[in-house]
């Protein structure tokens, strides 16, 4: 039998399978990567998320629309991108080019389309006199057939792209127009590849100082207990934000290497700390005795009898260290030191304060952000706290 | 020794104690009956897990509550109450001051962040009127009694101070600083060396003589059980299989089980000569899944067809008259079809 | 116990040494004069700028410069952002702001989740804890960012909204007793549930863990009343961890919260640090972490000292 197998076949293990509630959070768990994976394989890419798919805070699928935003919505974005266009010199290239989403303009003549759009200003011009929408019921007809005018502008869409188009805005759009939905879902990326990348450097390089330093003792131990003591006596949101903001002339400021830096430089500690003790606590074990009185070199004994037995706190300590990357991430992103140049859930949330989102009662954007991310820091919780349970019921 | 009364002082009947579980519920104790009698020491003996610590447990209620069901047919009998039935309240004055409790491990039953003289002070406080310094002197005097070196000393050292056979005696000046009754002991000298061991026995013995407290003796070594024992009950799988005088089942062991503990003691003078020990095979069933037969049927050696139809009642096995309690001081009772005779086990000695 | 805390002292300086040392290799990653200038700057304007923010002057000088005046706490130093004002100054500002936040936070986190975490151990296994457990894990899951803006929004905005009169300040600061609970008591409320979910979680574990323990069947085997076990075996020994967590939080209270100060406006130590780091003003970067960190230093050593109070076990040697 191999090691991982002696591992994972464990009493412990058959414990947290038989935990329905872990078992349910490892399945949302499975559900984030597979996305992440969805992404991370050009299924989202960053032009996606920079793509202007229809108006701006357009709200999400289960609304009714107001009057007022219908009439928004008829009016903005496509029907002036195609008024636009005809009035080019290069009428047809221009007219190729439009696009809003998956929104094309439908293959008819310019004066065909020159007729629909003066009807459709006409309209405009007639609901325009109207003080408020709202409250205006006698104009819905109208309103009605402005909207039938500008969907005769475009391309009848068919199969994917329509379902694409139906996609993107189900959770409504952001202050520029940009699907809230497909960005949450590339936020679900990051987020998990910066949890990811930094739980699993973080426990091995923790995992690795921490069982030298209780192996080895003496200066050993020294250095590396100086080392993190420095390390956390400066407040861990500052370091992080100094650290960052070390990198933001650096050619590698649009990459999410300044954020893996800042945190694979902090987010160790905890991990190093928990094995050093627990290596303290195995060296005074019979069995690591037997093997130095047999003679193995200290090297393999570390490897194979001292490491192997902190496995348990390792997989805590990377689930763990997961939950706070992504939460940290939200926060560094928010104050504008974490993830540039692509959407993240921090990114989000901030977009959507400084666009007054909150204040005006818009809450897709924050709210989307939110749940993804609170579904998933929810599902880790909960699994952490299943690992702690069947491996280490006597930790506090 | 002690001249016993003849009026037992605590009659347990019947005494069933099934705990509520994530996989079910178990019966630990299922249908112990036993007396004892003043200035007596009673051992009760067996395997960990058999049941004799949630006996003991459950006389003096320290069982977590939630999840502890006794049989509305199980009666502890204590001066004429049943202590099963008894409020917290009521149970709270008994425990500390009428019976006392002894535990296993003298490192971790101290509170750490407290001296030993308050420690010792405190079942005082709760059971006596006395003043804080009388409380003091009587504290000084258990630690005398209990042999303590340096008692004035003692009293303001915390439990780390102090050795492993030190920190038992000072958890017996608590047990008996109220002059309990009864003083139960739940394996009190598992955790110490052997020379401390016998030490603390003999200390028990000699205070049982002063005190005339009735002492049950809870543990796994028949050593102790020969050293310090009067009578002694043997427990598997939350039942009592034998009882008798502690002469009787160390020469003349009736069950299969008693004589396989016996048997997997060493004896002491016969070192040399000895062969491996044997072990008894198999393993306790659990007790999620007990078989309908004698519970011991499956590791024993003498098994027959009949030991695994039904479950044998506690008998005589002299007149094989069914017992039932395992009570009375003299009446020795085996759980055995087919009980051993004297003949086979003559040949021991001890 | 003097020769303890002088030893610890001496043993913490190459560790004070090397954050200082970190703090300014990191900040010197970046080129601030071209920041501070402006865009119309030439090259002279440039040389004379470093020349006056003495950057030209080589690393180890400027080290040392740091080092001398935080170990003779002559923090007079002008900010880089403030001309005039000096870097002792702001911080002298700041600090009692950002301890009127934290400091009433903290003791009600912590004597509310402490409570709660009781009756939780207490009713160990029944749905009231589970309930309890189940809300810390909920609370943990959602990001701080949410609870402020959310809190802001709903406490400071719509209840003003819903009362017509303002309760609470959405953004602002003024100084003083009266106008505490209008500019504080919001962003203590928030930060007091932000915590509550760790705290509370932390300290059930730690009774939890006490009531498993064999001296509690002891006492309760002398007839100790659950609360005489509750609050005078178990809480006594509770106090080790709980003393613990409470020390190490300690320093940051003179941090503040950088989060809940950025949203409502309170110009604290976290405000002021963030806004030196986005400004590169140097000279308070450097001070504010520099004497965070001797704070720190000073609170473990006082965090050992309190042990030796509290568990007769532990001894200072």
């Amino acid at each position: 039998m191999s090691m991982t197998d002696r591992f994972f076949k464990t009493r412990e293990f058959r414990k947290l399978f038989r935990n329905k509630s872990a078992v349910i959070a490892m399945l949302v768990i499975a559900a984030y990567l597979f996305t992440a994976l969805f992404v991370m394989c050009g299924g989202i890419t960053r032009e996606t998320c920079d793509t202007v798919v229809g108006q701006n805070k357009m709200p999400g699928f289960f609304i009714q629309q107001t009057p007022e935003q219908r009439y928004e919505n008829a009016t903005s974005k496509f029907l002036p991108m195609v008024q636009r266009a005809l009035s080019r010199a290069d009428q047809t290239a221009a007219l190729a080019d439009v696009r809003l989403g998956q929104e094309r303009v439908v293959n008819k003549s310019a004066a065909q389309l020159q007729a629909i759009i003066d009807r459709a200003i006409e309209l405009k011009n007639e609901l325009n006199q109207s003080e408020d929408l709202d409250a205006d019921s006698a104009r819905l007809p109208q309103l009605k057939a402005l909207e039938d005018q500008v969907a005769m502008l475009k391309a009848p869409l068919t199969g994917w792209s329509r379902l694409m188009q139906n996609a993107s805005l189900v959770l409504g759009t952001d202050a520029q127009g940009r699907s809230i939905f497909l960005r949450g879902l590339y936020s679900i990326k990051i987020a998990i590849q910066i949890g990811l990348v930094t739980a699993a450097f973080c426990v091995l390089l923790g995992a690795l100082l921490g069982a030298a330093a209780g192996y080895f003792g003496g200066w050993v131990d020294h250095g590396i207990v100086w080392v993190y003591t420095t390390f956390s006596s400066i407040p861990n949101l500052v370091l992080l934000v100094v650290l960052s903001y070390a990198f933001t002339d650096s050619e590698v400021k649009d990459t999410l290497l300044p954020v893996y830096i800042a945190f694979g430089a902090t987010f160790w500690i905890g991990t190093c700390r928990v094995i050093r003790g627990e290596t303290l606590k195995l060296k005074r074990m019979e069995y690591i005795q037997a093997a130095q009185t047999a003679g193995f070199s200290p090297f393999y004994i570390l490897v194979r009898h001292v490491i192997p037995n902190t496995a348990h706190l390792m997989l805590i300590n990377f689930s763990l260290l997961l939950i706070g990357a992504i939460k940290s991430e939200v926060i560094l992103s928010f104050l504008g030191f974490g993830v540039k140049g692509q959407p993240s859930w921090g990114i989000m949330i901030r977009d959507a304060g400084n666009n007054g989102d909150v204040v005006s009662g818009f809450f897709w954007e924050i709210g989307t952000a939110t749940a993804l991310m609170f579904a998933l820091v929810l599902a880790f919780n909960i699994l952490s706290d299943a690992l702690q349970d069947a491996f280490d019921p006597k930790h506090v | 020794m002690h001249m016993p009364e003849d009026r037992p002082i605590l009659k347990v009947r019947n005494l069933r104690t099934r705990f509520k579980t994530d996989r079910g519920i178990v019966t630990a104790v299922d249908g112990v009956s036993f007396d004892l009698y003043p200035g007596e020491t009673l051992g009760i003996v067996g395997e960990s897990g058999c049941g004799k610590s949630v006996t003991n447990k459950s006389i003096i209620r320290l069982l977590p509550e939630r999840v502890t069901q006794y049989d509305p047919d199980s009666n502890i009998s204590y001066h004429g109450q049943n202590l099963l039935e008894l409020s917290e309240r009521q149970m709270r004055s008994i425990r500390g001051n009428d019976i006392g409790m002894i535990f296993q491990e003298p490192m971790t039953a101290l509170n750490p962040v407290f001296t030993v003289g308050w420690q010792i002070e405190e079942a005082l406080k709760y059971h006596s009127k006395l003043s804080s310094s009388r409380r003091r002197d009587k504290a000084i005097e258990m630690l005398r009694l209990v042999e303590m070196p340096n008692p004035v000393k003692r009293m303001d050292e915390y439990p780390h101070q102090l050795s492993g056979g030190m920190r038992q005696r000072v958890v017996i000046a608590m047990a008996l600083c109220c002059s309990p009754e009864i003083l139960i002991a739940d394996e009190p000298t598992t955790a110490l060396d052997v020379t401390i061991q016998s030490q603390i026995l003999r200390l028990m013995d000699d205070l049982k003589k002063k005190t005339g407290t009735a002492i049950i003796l809870i543990t796994h070594d028949l050593g102790v059980v020969a050293q310090a024992c009067d009578r002694v009950i043997v427990m598997y799988a939350g039942q009592v299989v034998e009882t008798g005088g502690v002469r009787d089942i160390f020469h003349r062991p009736r069950h299969p089980y008693t004589r396989a503990l016996l048997d997997s003691m060493p004896k002491p003078g016969a070192a040399g000569h000895q062969k491996r020990l044997p072990a008894i095979e198999g393993m306790v069933p659990s007790l999620f899944d007990l078989p309908v037969g004698c519970r011991f049927a499956d590791r024993c050696q003498r098994r027959q067809p009949a030991c695994e139809a039904a479950l044998p009642e506690l008998v005589d096995p002299e007149t094989k008259s069914v017992t039932r309690l395992a009570t009375g001081r003299t009446t020795p009772s085996v759980r055995c079809f087919y009980p051993l005779e004297l003949r086979q086990t003559k040949e021991r000695q001890v | 116990m003097f020769a303890y805390i002088i030893r610890k002292l001496v043993y913490n300086i190459p560790v004070y040494l090397a954050i200082v040392l970190l703090v300014m290799i990191l900040l010197r990653q970046r080129d601030p004069v071209a920041g501070l200038l402006g865009k119309n700057a030439d090259a002279k304007d440039y040389a004379a700028k470093k020349q006056e923010l003495g950057l030209n002057r080589p690393f180890l000088i400027q080290y040392g410069d740091l080092l001398r005046s935080i170990f003779t706490f002559q923090f007079d130093e002008e900010s880089w952002t403030q001309p005039g004002v000096t870097v002792g100054e702001k911080l002298v500002e700041a600090v009692p702001r950002s301890l009127a936040l934290t400091v009433p936070a903290l003791v009600l986190t912590s004597l509310i989740s402490i409570v709660v975490a009781m009756i939780s151990a207490f009713n160990r296994g029944r749905f009231l804890d589970k309930l309890l457990v189940f809300l810390a894990v909920l609370g943990m899951s959602i990001s701080f960012l949410v609870y402020i803006i959310f809190g802001q929004y709903f406490g400071a905005y719509q209840l003003s909204q819903w009362l017509g009169r303002p309760v609470f300040s959405i953004h602002g600061y003024e100084p003083g007793l009266v106008n505490w609970a209008y500019y504080m008591l919001l962003p203590v409320l928030i930060s007091v549930i932000v915590s509550m979910g760790y705290d509370t979680r932390f300290y059930r574990a730690v009774m939890v863990e006490e009531t498993q323990r064999d001296y509690i069947t002891t006492a309760r085997a002398k007839g100790a009343t659950r609360g005489k076990v509750m609050f005078v075996h178990m809480l006594r020994n509770a106090m080790i961890p709980i003393i613990t967590r409470i020390m190490i939080t300690l320093p940051f209270l003179v941090t503040g919260s950088i989060l809940l100060e950025q949203f409502f406006g309170i110009p604290g130590m976290g405000y002021v640090l963030l806004s030196a780091i986005r400004n590169n003003d140097f000279p308070v970067v450097e001070t504010f972490t520099a004497v965070f960190a001797g704070l720190f230093i000073l609170s473990i050593i006082a965090t050992d000292i309190l042990y030796a109070l509290f568990d007769p076990r532990v001894r200072l040697q």
